[in-house]
């Protein structure tokens, strides 16, 4: 189940009004067109948030196993520290990128879901 | 986060900063036509397909 979406602020996002709810076979593939058009970039984004992501998860699960004040759980707090100043290194903008990213999910899911919906509506019509 | 003071809190803010709640990538859009099963709670499945 792919329910999961950013929670935003903002109140009506500009893609919920440019998209609306689609009537013809060429709405849907300007829709398709403007989706495919941005999806190669939300992947790269959201590949590069989800490796951080993954390193940051892994070193935290180690955090969690270990007692406070030994010798291993100091080396693994060093460890994060070193890792997140790399990464500031490597991707000085990793938090405008994961905003883009997350705005980009939340538009193209709109996107496929209106897709989705008409296609659902299309197959109830030839019943 | 600011470095320096604190490292161990330092660390905390890092780590809650950057594990957080990540969710699987959208899939493309496939089939130009069929409904994708994915995007629904329950099975599109008809359980009586079309008659012979």
């Amino acid at each position: 189940v792919q329910s999961t979406e950013f929670s935003s602020t903002i109140e009506t996002p500009d893609y919920v009004v440019k998209y609306m709810p689609m009537v013809s076979m060429d709405q849907r593939q300007s829709y398709k067109n403007d989706f495919n058009a941005e999806y190669d970039e939300y992947r790269l984004l959201h590949a590069r948030v989800e490796s951080i992501t993954r390193r940051f998860t892994q070193l935290d699960a180690k955090c969690r196993k270990l007692a406070p004040g030994t010798k291993e759980y100091q080396k693994v707090q060093e460890e994060v520290l070193k890792e997140y100043k790399k990464m500031k290194q490597h991707s000085p903008n990793y938090h405008e990128e994961k905003q883009r990213c997350e705005y980009l999910h939340n538009k193209l899911a709109h996107i496929k879901r209106l897709i989705a919906d008409f296609d659902q509506r299309r197959a109830q019509a030839w019943c | 986060p600011v470095e320096g003071s604190g490292e161990a809190n330092c660390v905390d803010e890092i780590l809650k900063e950057m594990t957080q709640l990540w969710p699987p990538p959208l899939t493309a859009i496939h089939t130009p036509c069929k409904t994708e099963p994915s995007k629904f709670p329950f099975p599109t499945k008809d359980p009586h397909p079309f008659p012979s």
